[in-house]
């Protein structure tokens, strides 16, 4: 696969990442606890901002430690069986995602374990300092990873194909695009739009999004499919 | 004046809980200080739901907190729809 193919599935995966909405949600409620509790302008920018890094930081982690045991498990190259359990892996979470991602209830509520969301909103609601915004960070992503595996598979596979150097740039790739709808949020509400504003386009555009994620993950597998699998055994058939 | 309600929790998991006022109000105030009304405003709009939601409790001896959040969220609509619906959603957004 070359460097532009493997990029094009990176950034596709991320796209499909950044429609996840658990960190989105954790980082609306959490804006909201801030400014109500009169914490400054500066003060909810930082906090928040923290929580962008701690979720930055997970993903890098998730996909690097991804990568490291697929590198050990195929030695840099990936079997054909490997991308077609993988695809198989995208399809079974796209479908999901269309049935159960959110809940059929009023709001955003997030087909994920309720003790976990219950577990969330408590920490954020008592959320104060930087360091704790931080460990939310790391903590929400991780409570989607039932979703976040499909993109995470597919990249981690992809990345360990590249030459090292290039390595590093498809993490940082995948970490900057999967992380555009929260940095979207953050400055929403760093340049003073109203979180109603914000949760009611979440509320009302959560068919679209959920729709899109789906969608997105089966564009995905057509790409990897096509490149991976048919591509390799049309080259082996000549 | 503080009312001897009993509140019983989301679920009935938890166990029930007297009636808060300064709760209530402190959650009002949260919500429409989340967008961005001014403080003074968030307290009148406070104290005015919880007179209503007080009136609201005369006759009950014991209520479920979905209903006081029901309550609560009605009056605060009339009067401020936006933080209304952030004071709604907080239950709802995860």
């Amino acid at each position: 696969m070359d460097i532009p193919t493997s990029f094009s599935i990176i950034t596709l995966a991320a796209l499909v990442h950044a429609s996840f909405q658990l960190s989105v949600s954790v980082l609306t409620l959490l804006s909201g606890h801030a400014i109500g509790s009169k914490k400054s302008h500066n003060n909810v920018l930082k906090l928040t901002a923290s929580f962008l890094a701690g979720s930055a930081l997970m993903i890098v982690l998730l996909l690097s430690f991804s990568a490291l045991v697929f590198d050990r498990l195929f030695d840099g190259k990936a079997s054909e069986l490997a991308w077609i359990t993988a695809c198989g892996l995208l399809i079974g979470v796209a479908v999901a995602i269309w049935l159960f991602y959110y809940r059929r209830e009023k709001g955003t509520i997030l087909w994920i374990p309720r003790g976990m969301a219950r577990y969330l909103t408590k920490r954020t609601k008592s959320t104060k300092m930087n360091a704790e915004a931080f460990g939310l960070g790391l903590t929400s992503v991780t409570g989607e990873i039932l979703f976040l595996v499909a993109p995470l598979v597919i990249s981690a596979l992809t990345l360990i194909q590249l030459p090292a150097s290039w390595q590093l740039a498809g993490l940082i790739l995948y970490t900057a695009v999967s992380m555009l709808s929260l940095f979207v949020v953050w400055v929403l509400v760093g340049s003073g739009h109203t979180l109603s504003s914000i949760q009611k386009w979440r509320e009302n555009n959560k068919g679209f999004l959920q729709f899109s994620a789906g969608a997105g993950l089966l564009i995905l597998v057509f790409f990897v499919y096509v490149n991976e699998i048919i591509g390799n055994t049309t080259v082996g058939g000549f | 004046m503080s009312l001897a309600v009993d509140i019983i929790k989301h679920g009935g998991k938890r166990p029930s809980e007297k009636f808060m006022p300064e709760k209530l109000r402190r959650s009002i105030i949260a919500a429409c200080l989340s967008v961005k009304t001014p403080e003074g405003q968030a307290e009148m709009l406070a104290n005015s739901v919880l007179q209503s939601v007080n009136e609201w409790l005369q006759q009950r001896p014991e209520v479920t907190s979905s209903d006081l959040r029901i309550i609560a969220v009605r009056h605060l609509r009339e009067q401020h729809p936006e933080a209304a619906y952030i004071y709604e959603q907080h239950r709802i957004t995860i």
